[in-house]
């Protein structure tokens, strides 16, 4: 029951994140892609150090290690 | 003559086409799609191919699009998944109860043992991790 709670749980983030994404895409929406947002996030630096490129480069690179050499 | 500088049109480079990456990327998954987890060849791939791809990020050897100077309240929408996503990943971490109530890694790895499906994970992450340097 808790498994399949939780399965489900995931799934309906992953649709969202895939919905959400479609809403971003339709003609004239004000939603902006996830490529945007992330985009954003990595425009922020502190003085001379880009910290949103590091930050964002960091954590993709994490993920990819945890799911595929851990 | 030479031309002033802000004149001047950067020619795309070779390498930095389409027909050229999506085939340099598809053979780095295929490769790491062979590595299990756990192994030194995977953590070595791993570093590797993002340490080049953070690399290029980090310089400027990369031509990358422009970025929104901001973003409108329409943004939030995006919290929605991430916080659904995070209520339940936090929920399975914190009661840490094993299979009966697992987490995504915990869901993820039987999937990942295929070699097909983790070289296909394999190439998402580097086509998104190519996108972010890009940008």
């Amino acid at each position: 029951m808790m498994r399949t709670l939780a399965i489900g749980g995931f799934l309906v983030s992953l649709v969202l994140f895939a919905a959400v994404e479609w809403a971003a895409r339709r003609e004239g929406s004000r939603i902006p892609t996830l490529g945007e947002v992330c985009a954003y996030v990595m425009r922020y630096e502190v003085g001379p150090v880009p910290v949103g490129r590091i930050g964002l480069f960091g954590f993709w690179w994490w993920l990819g290690w945890h799911f595929l050499a851990r | 003559m030479e031309q002033p500088h802000d004149l001047t049109v950067e020619a795309p480079r070779v390498w930095d086409r389409p027909a050229v990456t999506v085939p340099v990327l598809v053979c780095l998954s295929l490769v790491g799609g062979r590595f299990p987890s756990f192994s030194t060849e995977a953590n070595l791939w791993t570093l590797g191919t993002g340490g080049v791809l953070i690399w290029l990020g980090l310089s400027n050897r990369v031509p990358r699009r422009p970025a929104p100077r901001r973003l409108g309240a329409p943004a939030a929408w995006w919290a929605l998944p991430v916080v659904v996503f995070g209520v339940f990943e936090g929920a399975t971490f914190v009661l840490a109860v094993g299979d009966d109530f697992p987490t995504f890694s915990r869901l993820a790895d039987p999937l990942l043992e295929d070699h097909l499906v983790r070289s296909a994970v394999w190439l998402g992450w580097l086509a998104a991790f190519w996108g972010l340097v890009r940008r």
